[in-house]
């Protein structure tokens, strides 16, 4: 099936230096840090104390609500600290639980369940998105809402990164066995997997395995499509409505990473719980990328070891992709259950947006994809005028970046939208 | 091994490269073939006023900005591609001190006086264009003569106000109207064939959208073909109203200065329709004989109204709702 596009968006210069490459594997060889908090769901409390001999897939950190993820061990061997105050990636501090690897590779497995959202929850999956749901919350609400459409996003969000693509193509067992867990548990009449039109390998492997069981839909790469209201947009025909707290559930879908399909597919097939990413890992000049399934809390450090990219002249590492990821200031923070990608700058790659004059040229109107004017929500959000940018639909805004990528003059747009949002909120819950 | 320092910044990380200057170097090539043009028809005298006209616009710049104590910024050449577009308009014959009033009130009135880049409501080179033709509405229109095969010594517009349509076809060739050779009028207007290689250099670079170029010429052949089809004896074809006087200059260099236009889709092809249809009113019953560059003068007056067309926002749902 081959579906809509959507107006605006852009094909990235910078799509080339994807590596569209087999996974290698990454085990950590010394200690692993790993923070309590890995997703929306909350800081899950710890289960273990400092001297706990650990093995690979125990449980560390547990869910304080029914509905949130489990955090495992990820290497087996001591806990060598419980820190009570570790930075988070998203700012803010949260415990983490710092294990020394004795190198044996000891697993246990999950326990059964007859009840596969209670497997799901033990063995902490969330949906491996930009924001990182619990996955026993979402499909809850999608069950609530009665979603009966599922959608496989196996499209990278942006344009360097291919770990989605090529998850799909290697691992087409577990995504079909995710598909039909994941199907039963929502009643979901309907099933598609959206991927890059170009991912030929990838189509023809699920198109095999799954046969007539999903729809497979080839999208047009261009960016943003893989972001779930676009996505529901060009597959459904139907966009959701913009409240505040708008959820693509409305519409009776479910938008899940196949990353995660991949993920509850292997724990009810072979008892794992998520102890690893399937990332990618680019460079702004293109060298060293590659894909990799690497533990979580695994050290960047090392990952960019194993990818043979020095901290030479290393300017920005970025969690996730260039156009939306997360700068961080170390690259002693761990892979965690919030990290598309890493995307890794050289100094002089740097970009450094400008407190410039508008001069109305459009482009940014032009390229929004979902129809805003930035300049004019930018601009009313950098002058405190928050009422004026919720009357032109800030919170419509998906952060995408699109509108400062084009804009002339540099101006940090999603900056300033981000400001705004955060004040407009910060103002409603001080009232 | 020391670890480096990171650097920590909003999104997104990477950026097209696209600047003003980047756009403003596209504008001053794609005027290149039209640049050409004037010089092979008037010589050395359009190269004077070309030289004059641009060195001047710079020079005005810097020194407004030294003396309003603002950056220098003539680097960004939008000074340098406006003092170009500017001499485009100009007759070869214009003396020295009245372009250089002219770039005056372009650098002046059209960006310094309203704080620099991007503050100004009016084109700056529209606004030399009117006050020029105001003040000095004798050497606006004091042609001067290229070599060649001449049938007049007046610009096609001005044989058609003069002499009537049924004398057009012996004066004019399309042929000779679509590449400018010999035509008679301002240094960067006659070639219609250099000025489309340039605009469609600079829609492929997207410097500029097609909305406003194309809307434009087709609000004048919508307007003058209405009145072709109701009497052809009485008024000229749509094809001549395009191929004559300043219709593509105008179309691709000066409505689109993103300033003064509108900022989304419909309101650029509102705003190209209007210009076209006032640039043919002016041009039919006005006193003067081309209306192109005063139509989007004044219709940039409505860029204000016309941005308030706003695209259509995805998944809007009723204010009710969401307040
Ligand atoms: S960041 Fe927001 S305003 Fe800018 S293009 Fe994306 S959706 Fe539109
Ligand atoms: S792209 Fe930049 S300069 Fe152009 S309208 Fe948008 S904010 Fe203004």
């Amino acid at each position: 099936m081959s579906a809509g596009s959507f107006s605006g968006g852009i094909r990235l210069s910078i799509s080339d230096v994807s590596a569209n490459k087999p996974f290698e594997r990454i085990i950590p060889s010394g200690v692993v840090t790993i923070p309590l908090r890995q997703d929306l769901g909350g800081v899950c409390n710890a289960k273990v104390k400092k001297g706990d001999e650990v093995k690979v897939g125990q449980v560390i950190g547990e869910s304080a609500t029914p509905e949130g993820a489990s955090i495992h061990a990820t290497v087996s061997g001591k806990v060598a600290e419980v820190i009570k105050a570790y930075p988070h990636l998203l700012g803010g501090f949260v415990p983490a639980v710092v294990i020394e690897s004795d190198g044996k590779d000891e697993w246990v497995g999950l326990e059964s369940s007859a009840d596969p959202l209670t497997t799901i929850q033990q063995a902490g999956i969330v949906d491996f998105d930009i924001k990182p749901v619990p996955l026993v919350a979402k499909l809850n609400e999608a069950k609530s809402r009665r979603a009966n459409a599922l959608i496989v996003n196996a499209m990278d969000i942006e344009p360097v990164l291919s770990s989605r693509s090529r998850l799909l193509s290697e691992r087409v067992q577990e995504v079909a066995c995710g598909i039909d867990t994941i199907k039963s548990i929502i009643g979901a009449a309907s099933v598609y997997i959206a991927v890059d039109e170009n991912a030929a390998q990838a189509i023809s492997a699920i198109g095999s395995a799954c046969g007539g069981a999903a729809t497979i839909v080839g999208l047009n790469p261009k960016y943003p499509q893989a972001i779930d209201l676009l996505l529901v947009k060009s597959i459904l025909g139907k966009e959701v409505p913009c409240t505040e707290a708008y959820c693509v559930a409305d519409i009776g879908a479910l938008v899940l990473s196949v990353e995660t399909v991949a993920a509850v597919g292997r724990a009810m097939a072979e008892k794992k719980p998520v102890v690893d990413r399937f990332i990618t890992v680019t460079r702004s000049n293109g060298t060293g990328a590659k894909n990799v399934q690497v533990r979580i809390g695994t050290p960047i450090r090392e990952v960019l070891g194993h990818c043979g990219i020095s901290v030479e002249g290393m300017g920005k590492v970025i969690s996730g992709g260039p156009m939306m990821g997360t700068a961080i200031a170390n690259t002693e923070t761990p892979v965690t259950k919030e990290v598309l990608g890493i995307f890794v700058q050289h100094e002089k790659d740097i970009t450094r947006f400008d407190a410039a004059v508008c001069i109305k040229c459009g482009l940014c109107v032009e390229i929004c994809p979902v129809g805003l004017m930035p300049f004019i929500i930018s601009g009313f959000s950098e002058k405190g005028m928050y009422s004026k940018a919720q009357d032109n639909d800030i919170f419509t805004c998906i952060e995408c970046g699109c509108c400062a990528y084009v804009c002339p003059v540099m101006i940090p747009m999603v900056h300033w939208i981000k400001f705004g949002k955060a004040q407009i909120m910060a103002q409603r819950s001080s009232e | 091994m020391k670890a480096p320092e990171l650097v920590v910044s909003a999104t997104p990380h990477i950026h097209s490269g696209n600047s003003v200057r980047k756009m403003m170097l596209s504008i001053i090539i794609a005027l290149l073939p039209a640049v050409g043009m004037g010089c092979y028809l008037y010589g050395f005298a359009a190269l004077k006023v070309i030289a004059i006209s641009v060195i001047s616009a710079v020079a005005w710049e810097a020194i407004f900005q030294k003396m309003m104590g603002r950056e220098i910024t003539v680097s960004d050449l939008s000074g340098a591609a406006s003092g170009l577009i500017f001499a485009m308009l100009l007759p070869p014959t214009l003396p020295w001190w009245i372009i250089i009033i002219g770039t005056l009130l372009l650098i002046l009135l059209g960006k310094e006086i309203y704080g620099g880049r991007g503050c100004n409501p009016f084109n700056g080179v529209l606004v030399a264009y009117v006050a020029l033709q105001l003040s000095y509405p004798q050497q606006m229109i004091a042609w001067a003569i290229p070599e060649g095969d001449l049938m007049t010594e007046f610009p096609p517009l001005q044989v058609l106000r003069d002499e009537g349509v049924s004398s057009l076809a012996m004066y004019f060739t399309n042929k000779d109207l679509l590449l400018g050779i010999p035509i008679i009028g301002a240094i960067g207007e006659v070639s219609k064939v250099a000025l489309l290689l340039g605009g469609i250099f600079l829609i492929i670079r997207r410097t500029i959208s097609w909305y406003i170029p194309a809307s434009f010429l087709l609000g004048m052949v919508i307007f003058s073909g209405i009145f072709w089809l109701s009497d052809a004896e009485q008024y000229a074809s749509p094809v001549f109203h395009l191929l004559a006087g300043g219709g593509f200059l105008a179309a691709f260099f000066l409505a689109t200065d993103p300033t003064t236009s509108p900022v989304t889709k419909p309101g650029m092809i509102i705003y190209g329709l209007l210009c076209g249809v006032l640039a043919m009113i002016i041009r039919m019953w006005s006193q003067w004989i081309d209306g192109a560059y005063f139509a989007i003068f004044i219709i940039s007056m409505l860029t204000p109204l016309l941005d308030k067309i706003k695209p259509r926002v995805y998944g809007r749902v009723k204010a009710s709702v969401s307040s």
